[in-house]
């Protein structure tokens, strides 16, 4: 998809990519988006517009991060994304996975089936992920937003990319795939394992593009702030 | 659960037997293909029994369903990786017993991806990284050099599509390699 602007109506980002609307439920806008633009929701809500479309460009196009545009937002403005994108995993997407999970695996044959086992897997996935999320409520944010309130960041300063740290979450999101898509064994009903595997998948790809804003914004800018 | 079985054999009084004891002993419908050369136009089974000749005359459509199917045969040498090599000599209580376990234990995706087989050396490091066992705890184990092992699991992680210690845990919990958590 091309990149999105101010003038860009928001239903046509969703019709693009169906995927987006978690992040657009983090700024509070739901579906039935009317005629709605970037420019009009944001006036409405109250949102940074030239953050917002940074935010849905990084997420609708993985081959485009807007790196300058958004180190030159403030810790706390990256800050309160990441925590609201933390909260949707926690509230949302977490739940999501499963209870299509539990529905999918009392409506089938455990005697002939692996489910109960990718199901053990998916615990310690979730489980994974809300430890990271804890620490970023409890630890992280919290020291970066510190930090900040007692420094100025330079902006000058170049930012090192940081995308080669591999997050175990990733790794472990990506093998749930693969033991799902590949290994599953059992008469299962298909709709909902197809419900299983879109969500999984649309967590996955929700973090790997947030992970690139926690790893080449958020960290060098914390590192940054560290040392001064 | 309704397990699909097919039955291609070129005796059909042994085909034949086989789908009674099959229906009379545990319920199972098992379809006979008039012709066992066209069992490669079958739909896709749970498990399949043929005998030695028609296995080796469709060794492409066998070999990445050979864990889900079962020679009927009196061969010196059954092909690696079958399910099961079924004399049809043994005593009926010998038969039922080997056919009980193996429906007990059908996989039920005979389709299973070719490229999952593991080596046996690829088997014993999946079964000591499930173990929790470090990399050169490892190669001390199997007396490897750390390279090697390394190797093994890259090897094991490509075939696999899993690239998690974790991961690999739970697969090997899938295939019994090492005891549920």
């Amino acid at each position: 998809m091309s990149l999105v602007n101010a003038a860009t109506p928001l239903a046509d980002i969703v019709l693009e990519d169906p995927s987006v609307v978690t992040v657009l439920n983090r700024f509070g806008i739901a579906l039935g988006l009317g005629d709605a633009t970037i420019e009009s929701a944001c006036l409405q809500l109250g949102i940074d517009r030239e953050f917002f479309a940074a935010i849905l460009n990084t997420y609708i196009n993985e081959a485009y991060f807007p790196q300058k545009i958004l180190a030159g937002f403030s810790a706390a403005t990256v800050i309160d994304y990441l925590n609201k994108t933390n909260d949707y995993y926690e509230q949302f997407q977490l739940p999501n996975i499963e209870r299509h999970l539990y529905l999918l695996t009392i409506k089938t044959d455990p005697a002939a089936s692996n489910l109960d086992i990718i199901s053990d897997f998916f615990t310690e996935v979730k489980r994974d992920l809300l430890a990271r999320i804890d620490n970023d409520r409890r630890q992280w944010f919290p020291e970066v937003l510190a930090n900040e309130q007692q420094h100025r960041p330079d902006a000058e300063t170049p930012i090192t990319d940081f995308e080669g740290d591999a997050d175990s979450v990733e790794d472990k999101l990506n093998d749930l795939l693969s033991l799902f898509v590949v290994h599953l064994q059992g008469d299962y009903d298909h709709n909902l394992g197809l419900a299983v595997l879109l969500a999984i998948f649309s967590l996955r790809k929700d973090i790997a593009q947030n992970n690139r804003i926690r790893n080449r914004i958020l960290r060098p800018i914390s590192r940054l702030l560290s040392r001064r | 659960m309704k397990q699909h079985v097919i039955i291609a054999m070129r005796n059909t009084l042994a085909a034949t037997g086989l789908q009674h004891l099959l229906h009379d002993r545990f319920s199972v419908d098992a379809l006979v293909v008039p012709d066992p050369d066209d069992v490669t136009l079958a739909h896709e089974s749970d498990l399949f029994f043929t005998d030695g000749s028609t296995f080796l005359a469709h060794l492409p459509y066998f070999l990445p369903r050979r864990q889900n199917t079962i020679v009927v045969d009196n061969l010196n040498s059954p092909p690696d990786g079958i399910a099961a090599l079924l004399r049809p000599d043994a005593p009926e209580q010998d038969l039922a017993h080997t056919i009980a376990t193996l429906l007990n234990h059908t996989p039920v995706n005979p389709t299973a991806h070719p490229s999952a087989a593991l080596s046996q050396r690829e088997n014993e490091v999946l079964r000591l990284v499930a173990l929790g066992r470090l990399n050169k705890q490892i190669a001390d184990e199997l007396g490897i050099s750390l390279n090697t092992v390394m190797t093994h699991r890259k090897n094991i992680s490509s075939k696999l599509g899993i690239r998690s210690a974790s991961g690999l845990t739970f697969y090997a919990i899938m295939h019994a390699l090492v005891p549920a958590k």
